[in-house]
This record gives structure tokens, sequence and C-alpha cells, in this order.
């Protein structure tokens, strides 16, 4: 087998490997290049897109929270108003349940009162007629007996006990 | 992680013998092809057969071979790195090459400004097509590199560039570039061809120092473990013992980070050349008059 | 006869090459000013050490390509010209 010598210069073999380090260019540019460049720029993309949503979701969060701190504000005004009718409500209810419940105590009391007095009323009256009869009674004895001071004095005794017996 | 279909598998196999089975071929070769040799002996490639050509016969060599050789596992490996990928959760290899294209993307950019924007792919693919070759060295196989036909006919691209861009600012812009002190003119016209000779001969000579010092050192340890171990009995006196380990060690400097620093060097005056070539400022005043008119 | 002039052409391009290896000495002095130079200004800046290193790097490829045409021109010596003058002394004789 022959071999060329160490330095041997050759046109044919140049242009040879001029050829391949083009060829190989393209291949590095088509089979390296293009598709890492595609992702890159797929990625690069893809991120924009997430930054973009990102953004949005960010704003809207943004908006409702702020949404939502009014209407919680407006909540806390309602409540307030509820608040202060219930309680209006509340002491006027109560006002009216108590003056009801002072009139029902005194209708109470009155009526108490009024049949205090018939009962009173319907004592003296049995008094007076207990009266009349020990009276009547102390008649027909006076008129039954001769009266000496001695009796006398006895039977206003015994009549004066028997009005305190039946009084009791 | 998602397991990986069985499709995605057997096309990453596919990619991996792409990448791997030319260098066993080029082996394979190189073995049944290689004439016994002894002593030093530094030559250039080995040549296959001879194609005949008008001007001058093209013989095909090892170089050409191993440059085939090269150009077939770059396409594997740009095809392994570039399969299956993603915009999230990525994979190590999608890493590897994003990360690779952007150390060239601003290698480029810093060197060479906005202006050369297409020129990262043909940047990655010097620095892929020079250190795979000087790479082949330490599968044994010749590294195209060490040849000067291959490495002069990257200058003379090179070269080629270097002249478009000059030229973009028309024929007076070109002969004008050469009269920057007009008495130099001479001297400027030689410093403009030397640079693809120099170019050529500073990649040429680096590797081919590395492999002539790699026989240098591989033909003295031979002689060395001929003196220290000949006088064992049959098979252990002839083989070179010495020359296991050794030379591995020192094809990590010669091979490994002399040809990956070669490429990067290559890639580097490349960009400096080109970009100092072309003329910004002209070209945009140019550009504007052609505009108005 | 002949033997003596392929010796004399075999010690001419060894003595040629030995000679042309001199070259040697100028990127061996240029490199090494230009990495006490990198280690100065890495001592002074070590943030800066990336730049300064790749910088160092590339300039003493460049100091080096003088060594390396030396070099080529010195295993052309060895290598390639002997066997070509022989050839050509052969081919003055027959």
């Amino acid at each position: 087998m022959q071999t060329l010598e160490v330095i041997s210069v050759n046109l044919w073999q140049t242009l040879i490997s001029l050829l391949n380090l083009v060829v190989l260019f393209l291949i590095v540019k088509h089979f390296l290049y293009k598709p890492v460049k595609k992702v890159l720029a797929k990625r690069q993309a893809e991120l924009e897109e997430h930054y973009t949503t990102a953004e949005k979701a960010e704003a809207d969060a943004r908006a409702d929270r702020l949404a939502w701190e009014e209407r919680l504000s407006g909540a806390n005004a309602e409540a307030d108003a509820i608040l202060q009718n219930a309680t209006e409500l509340a002491h006027s209810r109560s006002d009216a349940i108590v003056s009801e419940a002072r009139e029902k105590a005194d209708g109470i009391v009155r009526v108490a009162q009024n049949e205090a007095e018939l009962e009173r009323r319907r004592a003296t009256e049995s008094v007076k007629r207990e009266i009349v009869e020990v009276s009547g009674a102390i008649a027909e004895k006076m008129l039954e007996r001769e009266v000496n001071v001695e009796d006398h004095r006895k039977l206003i005794d015994s009549f004066i006990e028997n009005i305190g017996e039946s009084d009791e | 992680m998602k397991r990986k279909s069985l499709g995605f598998i057997l096309v990453d196999a596919l990619y991996i013998a792409m990448m791997t089975l030319p260098i066993i071929a080029g082996i394979v070769l190189k073995i049944l092809t290689k004439p016994a040799s002894s002593g030093i002996t530094v030559t250039g490639a080995q040549i296959y057969f001879t194609l005949p050509l008008p001007v001058q016969d093209l013989p095909v060599t090892e170089s050409q071979i191993n440059s085939l050789i090269v150009m077939i596992t770059a396409l594997g490996i740009c095809l392994f790195l570039t399969h299956g990928l993603r915009t999230r959760n990525i994979s190590r290899r999608q890493h590897l090459v994003e990360w690779a294209i952007e150390k060239v993307d601003a290698m480029t950019l810093d060197s060479m400004g906005e202006y050369f924007k297409g020129f990262p792919p043909f940047i990655m693919s010097i620095l892929i097509l020079s250190a795979l070759s000087s790479l082949l060295s330490l599968f044994g196989l010749f590294p195209p590199t060490s040849d000067i036909n291959i490495v002069a006919g990257w200058a003379i691209l090179v070269f080629l560039l270097i002249t478009y861009y000059k030229f973009k600012c028309g024929p007076l812009g070109y002969v004008k570039s050469f009269c920057d002190p007009p008495l130099l003119a001479p001297l400027n016209v030689i410093s403009e061809v030397a640079t693809p000779i120099s170019m050529a001969f500073r990649h040429y000579g680096n590797v081919l120092s590395g492999s002539v010092i790699g026989v240098l050192i591989a033909t003295g340890l031979q002689g060395l473990s001929r003196i220290v171990l000949g006088w064992l009995p049959g098979f252990f006196g002839e083989f070179p013992f010495l020359q296991i380990g050794l030379p591995a060690v020192l094809s990590i400097y010669f091979d490994v980070f002399s040809g990956c620093l070669q490429a990067y060097i290559f890639a580097m005056l490349t960009m400096m050349y080109v970009s100092g070539a072309f003329n910004a400022d002209e070209y945009f005043a140019r550009k504007k008059k052609k505009l108005k008119n | 006869m002949l033997e003596l002039a392929i010796g004399i052409i075999l010690g001419g391009c060894a003595l040629g090459a030995g000679c042309a290896m001199i070259a040697g000495i100028g990127p061996g002095i240029g490199e090494g000013n230009a990495v006490a130079k990198a280690c100065e200004a890495i001592g002074r800046q070590p943030e800066s050490k990336g730049a300064v290193t790749s910088t160092m790097l590339m300039g003493c490829a460049i100091a080096e390509t003088t060594g390396l045409y030396a070099l080529v021109i010195a295993i052309l010596l060895i290598f390639v010209a002997p066997n070509m003058l022989v050839n050509i002394l052969l081919k003055a004789i027959a």
C-alpha cells in the first residue's frame, strides 16, 4: 500500500475538503440550528403566553379583590343599618311589652283591690247582720229574764265575748 | 420522568449507530490495510486508489475516507442531539445542545457583531469538523487535519469569505483596502495571500507535530522495552509493554487539548479575519447613497 | 562517489532541519512573555481570569505560528527532501 508524502499538495483533495466544510455547514444549519432555534422560539412564545395569562389572572384577581372590598364595606354599612333598625324595633317592642305588662298588672291590682273592697264590704255586711241578729237575741233574752245589775254585767260581757268569738 | 417509547429508543439507537459505526468501520479498514511498519516512519495518508482527473490525479486516501467518517459522525451527532427536543422538562442532551449553541452564538456576536447573524452555524461546523477530525487520532485513525490539503481547503474557503466581504464595498473598495498606507500596498497584498497559508499551516503543523512526537515516543518506547524486557523469553521479550499507557497520557495533551484548542483558534481567526475584512461604515454609507439614487 | 553524495544530501538535510528549529526559540520566548503577563494580569484582577486566559491562548497560538513554520520546514527536510533530492540525483546520473 502506497502512502503520500508528509506534505503533498493536491488540488482535488483541497477542493473536496472545501466542499466538505460547505456540506457540513449546511448539515449543521439544517439539522442542528434549525430545530434548536425553532424549539427556543417556541419556548419563548410559550413563556410570553404564560406571562400574558399570568398578568391577566393577576389583574383579574386584583379587580375581584377591589370589588369584594367594596362589597364588604357596603355590607358593613348594611349590617350597621340592620342592627340599628333591629335595636330600634326591639326597644319599641320592649317598651310596648313593658307598658302592656304594666297595664295588665295595674288591671290585676285593680281587680284585686275591687275584690278586696267587695270582700270587706261583704264582711262588714255580715258583721252588721250578725250584730243585728245578736242584738235581736239579746233583746229576746233581756225580755225573758228580770234584769239585775249583776246579770246585766254578765250578759254584756258574754255578749262582748260572743262578738269577739264570732268576729274571729 | 416519563418512560420513552420504543420507537424513540429505536431511533436513538439508529443515530448512535450512525455516530459510532463509521469510526468502527474506519478502524477495521485501517487494521486490514495497514502495512507492518518498523522504525521511525512519518508518512502522509495511505492511498487506497487513484482516480484519474484532469490537471492532477486524485488519490483517494485515508484523509478523504476519514473526512467522510467525520461528516457522517457529525450528522449522527446533530440528529442525536436534536432528537426529542421539547419546550419544557428538557433532557440532558437538549441542555448540552442549547448550551453549545448559546456559547457559539455569544462568541460570534462578541467577535463579529450584529451584521454577521448567519455565521454561528458556519463557526459551529468549523468547530465540529476540526475538533472531530483531530480527535479521530484517539481511535488510532489518521487525523485528516494532519493532511495539509484538508486544512488548506478550509482556509481557502475562509479566504473566499474574506474576499467576498471585502468586495461588499465594491471593486474600488477592495483595491482601496490594500492601500491603507499606500506605500505598503505590496506588503498588504502579500499578507492577504499569507492569511490562508498561515491558517492552514498553523492547524496542520500543530496536529502533525503532535502525531510526529507520538510516533517518536512510541518508537522510543519500543526500543526501551526491548532493552529493558528483552531478556524475557519468547513473546514477553518481543512485545513492547512500555508502549501501553504512556502514549495515552501524552495523547491527552496532543490530541484532545491541542486538537480542541486548534479548532477554537481556527474558528476565532475565521471570525476575526472575516469581520475585519468587512468595512461596515463604508458599506452602510454606500447603501444609503444607492437608496438615495 | 554516489554514497558520498547521498551522505552529503542526508547530512545537509539534517543540519538544515536542526538550523530551522532554531526558530523555536522565538515562540518560546514570546509565549513565555505572554503567559507571564497573563499571570500578572490575573494576579492583579482575578475576576477577569476567563477573558485573560482565552485571550492568552489566542495570542499564544498566533505567536506559535512562526515556530510551526519552522517545524513544517524541518519535517520537510527530514522526511520529504532526502527522498526527493536522492531521486533527482539518481535521475541526473542515469
